[in-house]
């Protein structure tokens, strides 16, 4: 798995590829944690190079939602290929976080 | 059949789910969706078997094969450590709000959303984890 950051200017961009299990989940929520602790709050994490999430991955998302929003910012859902918005539909995770078609239209989005 | 061998450690995590998409492409015809609701049911058992089922115990092994019908494929995923019968256990709760959104719970849940059956027999031979997914959409 291999992660990419990309600074904007309303957010930032989280581009992740390969896939998040049990094996590489940790390293995600620990990135995700250290970038929203450096007050990066407004994050598009970018999925459409994500083959494969399990609930591991799940988790992670979840943890760093909650930072997020704690601190009063957001993180939104880009590019999910069909496989992973399978995944966050089953959790239900559809219903607390909007998931977009690609980065751009999820940035667009904190800037409105 | 198709079958291999690797040790309970999550490394081997990617090489099942490559695994099931080799033997699948092999097999042929089978729809993409299919193949990813296999990858993750085996993934969220082997998981399971790999935290909890050798807790404790040297690392050992766990053997995944395929079967496949014209109607259905067939996973056997057997471990010899400490038995971990995936009960269908209550749904997490899916409309709960962020704060009491459930963190785990998830693995069995999905390996129920995505099987068509699930069987599970343990002996002192070992554990034996069996799904059935129906592929044919015919």
């Amino acid at each position: 798995m291999d992660i990419n950051f990309i600074e904007k200017q309303y957010a930032d961009i989280v581009q992740v590829s390969g896939s998040v299990d049990a094996l590489t989940a940790s390293v995600l929520s620990d990135y995700l944690s250290l970038k929203i602790n450096q007050d990066h709050t407004n994050l598009v994490l970018d999925l459409s190079e994500v083959e494969f999430m399990s609930s591991a991955g799940l988790r992670s998302v979840l943890a760093a939602l909650k930072e997020c929003r704690n601190k009063g910012g957001d993180l939104l859902i880009a590019g999910a290929q069909p496989g992973v918005e399978k995944v966050l539909k089953m959790s239900g995770f559809t219903s607390i976080l909007k998931i977009f078609p690609d980065s751009e239209n999820a940035l667009a989005s904190f800037s409105a | 059949m198709y079958q291999i061998t690797r040790s309970a450690a999550l490394r081997s995590l990617p090489e099942f789910r490559k695994y099931i998409n080799l033997a699948c492409s092999q097999r042929g015809c089978i729809a993409k969706q299919v193949i990813g609701d296999l990858q993750l049911a085996v993934d969220e058992a082997c998981t399971n078997i790999i935290t909890h089922g050798y807790n404790g115990m040297n690392p050992g092994s766990i053997i995944l094969s395929l079967e496949f019908t014209d109607d259905w494929i067939e996973v056997t995923i057997t471990d010899f450590g400490l038995a971990f019968e995936p009960s269908p256990a209550p749904a997490p709760n899916l409309e709960a709000g962020l704060e009491d959104r459930p963190t785990g719970g998830f693995g069995i849940f999905f390996i129920y959303q995505t099987m068509d059956q699930i069987d599970y027999t343990s002996n002192l031979y070992g554990n034996r984890l069996t799904f059935i997914k129906k592929w044919n959409p015919h």
